[in-house]
């Protein structure tokens, strides 16, 4: 390949650094697995090794069967996936508007985007909570204890950062385009949906791993906000259930981590060419 | 579009309306009294939690086939976080559960939290109700009125290692000035134990030496307290203790952020020489490596013979004021907290029941617990009764002081009158 | 609405179709993000424990009585002066180190880099509170497999003040760095090939065409990704509570966040609690238009 900064002579050293970094970044990953596989008296081993012969699922075992695991992670994914959906056609419409359209307010909209996520997320807790009460008494599904209080909030938290980073990706679309879909005949809602949403599709997809971990990795409001309701945790709150006062399920915790990291890193994997291109367009407006 | 923007400008204007002041809830009685449906328990989690699972199973079991159309759902809640899962329950009274084991600390706190109900009726007219220790039930009476069914008495006494005394030719301390060099010798001696497991955040082991030496956390005078943790006596009781956190005897770096579970978690590791445990983690200590191999005595006071006045801890069992399940809650409650499940409870962890007829039977059954009815029938002493104390528990101003001086941060004085301060203040409000 | 003229760019009734098209972010923002935050500040002018909460006591309005007493605690400017030092820590680390792999990762096979990805993106991936756990185990005091690689078997690395600091410090450039590296090494990638051939036809240095031409062209991304790590970096929250058992020993590993967290459900001081909120979001509003100004200052814009 061709780089602007390629020069032949030091690339040997070079890939031997990029190997030793990928390497100690990888570790404490490398770690985590290990730690799940390896049998519970090497796990709390005053000489912790980093290998082991004697591979099992134990661990696995009991991060699935203990406190219904399962549930858990139906719930994460279901609030996952609709927090995407929703806040992917919601910041696509918006991001349409700030960049498409010149109109007052624009940029002090686009400045209130940047301050809402300057709000500590943890200080909104309290308020957020008795807006949730509150709902709850109209509409009891999306109130406290209940999975749609969680999507509530983290659609809205999500929101900003999506709107900022696909408005790049918008702006990146040559207004020519537009302009010869419109000449077409084609309405602003056909050019939106059938001409601006798939060339856009590299932004979205980056947009989308964003709020999904977003959604996925939360721990706090899952913990405010279901007070009592074992059956609509999630599953950060599932690993608590290792950390003990006496002596933490190590074993448990970390498989319980690899099976909460791995549909994360799937995503990632899967969308990885998109989300560099992605990026790099959201930072181009 | 102008019917958008009106709607933005319009929603917004409600909210300002709505919201001229910060959201109350109303009286959390929802009034229905369902016979059918779930039954939301919380439970502590403890060291070594199984024995309690399976007696609370067994209960459960039992309750739901004499109900039919009644599940119940336990869950297990972490001691360090209790405050805010309580205070979220107050909070929504809707998604709070019905049944709720809580420490006697916080009665005073939850109860000013408007979180539990009162059921002074349900327990005087309940037959087992007449053999509750009067002075246990009195912890459980705010006012006058019972918030809770006492489920078990906690009191600490010292636990320590018999092969380690015997190889070193040592006897168990006689004054609680003579815990520290014997702590100090075993471990010159037995450098990978501690000389005794203690915690900076472990208040309840603690406390003992303040008022072994004649100091108090806090004096009433008229309904108004005022913290004394910085008088000449506590003082000298918060030295005594911190001289145990040290690198000689537990070093700060290990035992400054534990409390009394890992502090007791090292004893059963087998890495202690002594710890301040309870009754309560004796099923757990002998399920460790140090089974077989320790005993327990009083926690010895100032003068030989006489026993450092102990914390007179214990756990309640309380119905939700927002239980929509009142009857169903005081049942289960009077089944799990009843003469047959504490008797038990005791077999399973060691938990010293709150029945005059049950505490004297086990006592006179089972050697273990004397050094523990010996230590309460010396007098044990309680935390300042007022809803404040929930404040300064939840703000940790005594872990905090013990932790200053444990780490070197502050001296005695300095840490013992920025709590007082604190503690005023928050006796103030 | 489809039957306008076509002008160059913009056409009548923008603002309109705008709003239209912003209505259900707005909403949502509004309800959500807009009213939570007002009754935030609102909350923070008044005396709100768990008493008055639950409606058992009366409101008391205390004015800007929370913020006095936050500001003359003396333990707030402690927190205060932390959470900025170990802010800026985190920020030039993740900076730093995203930066100098971005630029690695262009210089190396694809092979190689697609390595580094894979890692970087993990790291990425791993959910803070997994993360936080699995840092704490790989330097847990007894089991940690670091204290045996060093030999320092029992050595807690959570106790001192400034180590714990630095540990959390290392775990959260751990998982942000690769935002930063993914973002600039395409950011660099899609600078033409061209531009830099022209400066090296000009006999400038590899050093010097870094700084004169490509600096330059990425300072846009560089502006982003140092906005958005300051604003995840000063509201780091997860790592201290997990891996510092809540603020450390005495409180003394809190930063503000925490803080924030601790002074409003643990103590039920929700009013100091809203407080210590507000007065981090103009803390963090501050730096952030400072840093603007002095870009715009050396002729950036936004």
């Amino acid at each position: 390949m061709t780089s602007p900064l390629g020069k032949r002579p030091g690339r040997t050293v070079a890939e031997g650094v990029t190997v030793l970094v990928a390497a100690v970044v990888a570790f404490p990953l490398y770690w985590m697995v290990l730690t799940a596989l390896k049998p519970s008296a090497e796990v709390i081993s005053a000489e912790p090794r980093p290998w082991t012969f004697a591979p099992t699922l134990d661990s696995f075992t009991r991060a699935l069967t203990v406190q219904s695991f399962g549930r858990y992670f139906l719930n994460s994914v279901v609030i996952a996936l609709i927090v995407v959906a929703l806040s992917l056609l919601i910041s696509f419409l918006a991001a349409t508007a700030l960049t498409r359209f010149r109109f007052r307010s624009r940029t002090t909209l686009l400045i209130m985007l940047l301050v809402v996520q300057m709000v500590p997320v943890e200080a909104l807790t309290v308020p957020l909570f008795f807006l949730m009460r509150s709902v709850g008494d109209t509409v009891p599904a999306f109130g406290l204890n209940h999975l749609g209080s969680l999507v509530l909030v983290h659609l809205a938290f999500g929101l900003p950062f999506a709107i900022w980073m696909l408005r790049g990706f918008v702006a990146a679309v040559p207004v020519e385009l537009e302009e010869a879909a419109t000449l077409d005949g084609a309405s602003r809602f056909r050019f939106l949906w059938q001409v601006l949403f798939p060339l856009v599709a590299p932004g979205l997809v980056a947009t989308s791993v964003l709020s999904f971990i977003h959604a996925w990795n939360d721990f706090l409001f899952a913990k405010t906000f279901i007070i009592s309701a074992a059956e609509n945790q999630t599953l950060p709150l599932a690993l608590q259930v290792f950390v003990k006062p006496d002596q933490n399920d190590w074993g448990a915790i970390m498989a319980g981590s690899t099976l909460m990291t791995i549909p994360v890193l799937v995503f990632f994997l899967f969308v990885q060419r998109r989300l560099v291109s992605g990026l790099a367009g959201a930072v181009k407006g | 579009m102008r019917f958008v923007r009106f709607a933005v400008v319009a929603a917004v204007g409600a909210a300002v309306v709505a919201g001229c002041a910060p959201v109350q809830s109303g009286p959390a009685s929802s009034g229905s009294d369902e016979k059918t449906g779930q039954l939301r328990v919380w439970l502590f989690d403890e060291v070594n939690r199984g024995p309690k699972e399976a007696v609370v199973k067994e209960a459960v079991e039992e309750f739901q086939a004499a109900h039919s159309g009644v599940t119940v759902d336990v869950q297990y809640v972490q001691v360090q976080t209790r405050a805010e899962r309580f205070k979220a329950a107050f909070s929504d009274p809707k998604s709070a559960p019905d049944v709720a084991e809580f420490g006697n600390t916080d009665l005073a706190g939850y109860v000013a939290a408007g979180g539990f109900a009162d059921i002074s009726g349900e327990v005087s007219g309940w037959d087992e109700g007449a053999d509750l220790l009067p002075a246990v039930l009195d912890t459980a009476k705010v006012d006058g009125k019972v918030y809770g069914l006492p489920w078990y008495v906690g009191v600490r006494a010292l636990y320590y290692r018999t092969d380690v005394f015997a190889e070193l030719g040592l006897t168990p301390p006689t004054t609680l000035a003579e815990i520290a060099p014997l702590a100090r010798r075993v471990r010159a001696a037995k450098p990978d134990l501690l000389g005794i497991s203690v915690g900076g955040k472990y208040t309840y082991g603690a406390m003992p030496f303040v008022w072994a030496k004649g100091g108090e956390i806090a004096e009433e005078e008229g309904g108004k307290h005022t913290a004394a943790i910085d008088s000449e006596q506590a003082r000298q009781g918060v030295a005594a203790y911190t001289e145990l956190l040290r690198d000689d005897i537990c070093p700060p770096a290990q035992c400054a952020g534990n409390g009394g579970d890992a502090s007791v978690e090292a004893f059963r590791a087998g890495k202690a020489a002594m710890t301040i445990g309870g009754d309560f983690n004796r099923k757990s200590v002998d399920e460790s490596a140090a089974a077989g191999k320790y005993a327990v005595v009083p926690l010895p006071g100032e003068t030989a013979g006489s026993i450092a006045p102990a914390f007179s801890g214990g756990n309640l069992l309380g119905v939700m004021s927002g239980t929509e399940r009142k009857t169903l809650a005081v049942e289960f409650l009077k089944l799990l907290g009843g003469k047959q499940y504490q008797q038990k409870m005791f077999t399973a962890m060691g938990n010293l029941p709150t029945f005059a007829d049950v505490q004297a039977e086990v006592a006179k059954n089972d050697p273990f617990e004397e050094p523990f009815i010996k230590t309460l029938s010396a007098g044990a002493r309680f935390v300042p009764v007022t809803a404040d104390w929930a404040e300064i528990d939840a703000q940790a101003v005594l872990p905090t002081m013990f932790q200053q001086v444990a780490t070197g941060a502050q001296d005695v004085n300095t840490a013992t009158t920025a709590a007082a301060e604190q503690m005023n203040a928050a006796f103030g409000s | 609405m489809s039957q306008q003229v076509v002008r160059t760019r913009f056409r009548r009734g923008d603002g309109r179709v705008a709003y239209a098209y912003l209505a259900p972010a707005l909403l949502v923002l509004a309800g959500l993000l807009g009213y939570p935050i007002y009754q935030l500040v609102l909350i923070s002018l008044f005396d709100y424990g768990q008493e008055q909460v639950s409606g058992g006591a009366a409101l008391e309005f205390l004015g800007l009585g929370n913020y006095r007493a936050l500001l003359s605690d003396s333990q707030f400017w402690t927190v205060l002066a932390q959470t900025v030092g170990f802010a800026a820590v985190c920020v030039l680390g993740t900076l730093l180190v995203g930066t100098a792999l971005a630029v690695l990762s262009t210089r190396v096979r694809t092979w190689a880099r697609t390595l580094l990805f894979l890692a970087a993106l993990g790291a990425w991936a791993t959910p803070a509170v997994a993360g936080s756990t699995i840092w704490l185990f790989l330097f847990d005091a007894n089991f940690g497999f670091v204290n045996e690689v060093l030999g320092t078997t029992g050595f807690s690395w959570t106790y001192d003040r400034w180590i714990a600091f630095g540990l959390v410090a290392a775990q959260v450039i751990w998982c942000s760095f690769p935002f930063v590296m993914v973002t600039l090494y395409a950011g660099i990638k899609a600078i033409p090939v061209e531009v830099v051939e022209a400066a090296a036809l000009d006999g400038a240095s590899t050093w010097r065409t870094a700084r004169s031409v490509i600096l330059p062209l990425l300072r846009p991304l560089l502006l982003i990704v140092t906005i958005q790590s300051i604003i995840w970096d000063f509201k780091v929250f997860t790592q201290i509570y997990v891996m510092t058992n809540g603020g450390g020993i005495a409180g003394r590993n809190l930063v503000l966040n925490v803080y924030a967290y601790q002074q409003a459900f643990a103590a039920s001081q929700y009013g100091m609690g809203a407080a210590i909120g507000v007065v981090m979001t103009a803390l963090l509003l501050l730096i952030t238009f400072g840093y603007l100004r002095a870009l715009r200052r050396t002729g950036e814009e936004l």
